[in-house]
């Protein structure tokens, strides 16, 4: 028995009952016997039906982990690019603040202002404070 | 009806089948087998790059963190000429961007017909011009990054950084002396691409990180530094002197808190400075320093008990040494003076005197003591050595002549470490810039170096109680600052010709002192080459003193110690 004919057979109960008991037994012997499927073959089939489906199955989950990791690293590379770029203007606004901070810079801009620089800084000297106390 | 077809040529037909088959059946066994690996690396070529991943140079900052030196990725304009369209097109192309290049449209133009497939219209460019360009879409035009050394203070501190080239190497200053270290290990990654050049994520992948460079901090102070700058270029403006130089150190432990030359030259734009301008004169270049070696000369003797402060000697005006009569500046006499007298008056012939006390074989013993005649071992490239010629080569006169630093050569900072050793008690310290280096394993901070100890603390202390008076009462008196004690001495030399002889009329005016005299925060040496004031440029270098000392006092926030 062929798998094929495995699959269109229907299933037969062993069972004498089912037979009516007015058949000729003349149709019996001229009807064209069919080969009834074995538990055996109805077992292989299911399992060689159920290992195709998992075959199928886990080629499906491979496909969709590799579409997903593959989906996943082109986002991951996009990211990247947009790290680097945000780590670059990072550094060129740790390069302007640098520029801003510059003494010369502040200098020159005090000028414009008319600021001048103080000729002394008076000191509070604090030993002489500390000794009459 | 059919023609049958005959065995024989069923056979022949067969036959060629049969070996066709087998041909090509030895042919795929082939490719399948022995040139597998030829085939495998041929396929994976197509697919694979391999890339060097730089490493990130290391970044500069002055002592309180302030940036000084560092790599930022620009972008670099290219264009491919055939995508940018027909002669009008690349017309129009090269009118918008020619204002944003701050160049001619001609120039834009010219480049977008030469003929090339790919080209570069300008490198790195500045943020903001690339971003107008971007703006513009032009088809055809593109940006790739390029790492570029960025010094947001300008020429601040030029000939302490040194600059990085185009292909990445340091040259001068800190650049070239760290460059090994600054410039790391560049990484390499080998990956596959796709058909639009994106990484495969599924696929062969081998990467080595790269290491970055060492980032240092320097002794530098940034607030400090600008003030040694501004005040050098005030006073070269008003000398319209050949060169000049500043060097502040703190004589607590060596370490340079400034130190400035000029001319000088901007670090990011190199190619436009002046070849003279990269000499950094603070460290790499030699001169007399005429009467700021008495100082030395008599701390020598003092240490050596052949005179004390208040040794006398009768000034005439002149001194014979040797055969030869040395005299004072201006032929002045002094009549009776004391030894803190020869440095209030800056007397040659008191000098003179001091050194034959002394001896030849000591006061060249204490020069090489103090760090003369030799590299103070600064962490800087291009350090020059000096002069200090072997005493077997003096003639009689010279000892007369060194005691007021003629026939002697040394560099500002040479001279600025000597004056460190009479300001901190008598030790000489190594002069660095580096005061710490951080890598992936840390930081590693610069200890302090004690090459030696030339003279006693209670000698250092005798001196500076001379050159305060040399502040206070003598020739010094120009370099006063007020409500701090300052200990100092002045220093003008003649320069020495080809032939041997001094040049007449042009001299080299200098001041080494340092404040708080009694508690000495740092040491400034100021060398001002040929000043158009000739004798008198030492009062402007006295100023610059004086202007530099009231900068780094405030900024320092050291207290005031007199009323």
């Amino acid at each position: 028995m062929t798998l094929s004919q495995a699959v269109r057979t229907a299933p037969v109960r062993r069972t004498a009952n089912l037979r009516p008991r007015h058949a000729p037994r003349v149709q019996r012997a001229a009807a064209r016997p069919r080969p009834r499927p074995t538990t055996w073959e109805l077992r292989t089939f299911i399992a060689v039906s159920g290992a195709i489906a998992c075959v199928f199955v886990l080629a499906i989950l491979y496909l969709v982990q590799s579409t997903t990791i593959s989906t996943l690293g082109y986002e991951a590379q996009r990211l990247e690019r947009v790290r680097d770029e945000l780590r670059r203007q990072n550094a060129l606004l740790e390069v302007e603040n640098a520029r801003l901070d510059s003494p010369a810079r502040i200098d020159t801009e005090a000028r414009k202002l008319g600021l001048v620089r103080v000729a002394t800084i008076p000191v509070v000297q604090l030993a002489p404070i500390t000794a009459k106390r | 009806m059919t023609e049958a077809v005959s065995p024989r040529r069923l056979r022949g037909l067969f036959v060629a089948f049969a070996c066709a088959t087998l041909l090509l059946s030895l042919r795929v066994g082939y490719w399948q087998t022995i040139g597998r690996g030829d085939l495998l690396e041929g396929a994976t070529d197509q697919v694979r790059s391999d890339l060097v991943l730089s490493a990130q140079r290391g970044v500069v900052r002055d002592r309180n963190g302030a940036l000084l030196a560092t790599t930022v990725p620009l972008r670099s304009l290219y264009a491919i000429p055939k995508r940018v369209g027909d002669d009008a097109a690349r017309a129009n192309a090269a009118a918008k961007l020619a204002p944003i290049l701050g160049t001619t449209s001609d120039a834009v133009a010219a480049a977008l017909n030469s003929g090339s497939e790919w080209l570069y219209l300008r490198r790195r460019l500045p943020e903001d011009s690339a971003r107008a360009i971007d703006a513009l879409a032009i088809p055809g035009l593109g940006f790739e990054t390029e790492p570029k050394r960025l010094y947001p203070n300008d020429a601040l501190g030029a000939h302490v950084l040194g600059f990085v080239n185009d292909d990445g190497v340091g040259q001068y200053g800190l650049e070239g002396q760290y460059d090994a270290m600054l410039r790391g290990m560049p990484g390499r990654l080998v990956v596959e691409r796709d058909p639009r050049d994106r990484e495969l994520a599924i696929g062969l992948r081998t990467a080595v990180s790269p290491v970055n460079g060492t980032d240092l901090t320097l002794t530098l102070d940034v607030v400090i530094q600008t003030s040694v700058e501004r005040w050098l270029k005030d006073a070269m403006d008003k000398e319209k002197a050949t060169s000049g130089s500043v060097v502040v150190l703190d004589p607590r432990d060596g370490a340079v808190l400034a130190l400035a030359s000029y001319p000088t030259y901007d670090p990011s734009a190199v190619a436009k400075a002046d070849p003279q301008a990269l000499m950094d004169r603070a460290v790499s270049w030699t001169y007399e320093p005429g009467s700021t070696m008495k100082a030395i000369t008599i701390a020598a003797a003092i240490d050596q008990h052949a005179v004390t402060p208040n040794t006398t000697y009768v000034d005439k005006g002149c001194a014979v040494i040797g055969g030869r009569t040395l005299c004072n500046a201006l032929g002045r006499s002094y009549g009776t003076s004391t030894v803190t007298q020869i440095l209030e008056h800056s007397a040659n012939a008191g000098a003179v005197f001091v050194a034959s006390k002394l001896g030849s074989e000591q006061l060249h013993s204490y020069l090489g003591s103090f760090g003369f005649g030799r590299k103070t071992g600064i962490d800087l490239a291009a350090e020059a050595a000096g002069e200090v010629r072997p005493l077997a080569e003096w003639y009689p006169v010279d000892l007369g002549t060194i005691a007021f630093g003629q026939g002697i050569a040394v560099s500002p900072l040479q001279l600025a470490s000597a004056y460190a050793v009479l300001a901190n008690g008598g030790t000489l310290y190594r002069p660095y810039v580096v005061a710490a280096q951080r890598d992936a394993d840390g930081e590693h901070r610069t200890a302090p170096v004690a090459v030696g100890r030339p003279v006693s603390a209670e000698t250092a202390a005798t001196l500076r109680t001379m050159l305060i008076s040399t502040v206070d009462n003598g020739i010094a008196n120009g370099a006063t600052v007020p409500h701090f004690s300052v200990a100092g001495k002045t220093g003008t030399a003649q320069i020495p010709s080809d032939d041997g002889r001094y040049i007449d009329d042009a001299y080299i005016s200098s001041f080494a002192g340092f404040a708080p005299a009694n508690d000495p925060r740092f040491v400034v040496v100021i060398v001002l080459e040929r000043p158009q004031s000739k004798l008198l440029g030492t009062l402007t270098a006295m100023s610059t003193f004086r202007n530099i000392a009231q900068d780094a006092l405030r900024s320092m926030r050291v207290q005031p110690d007199r009323p």
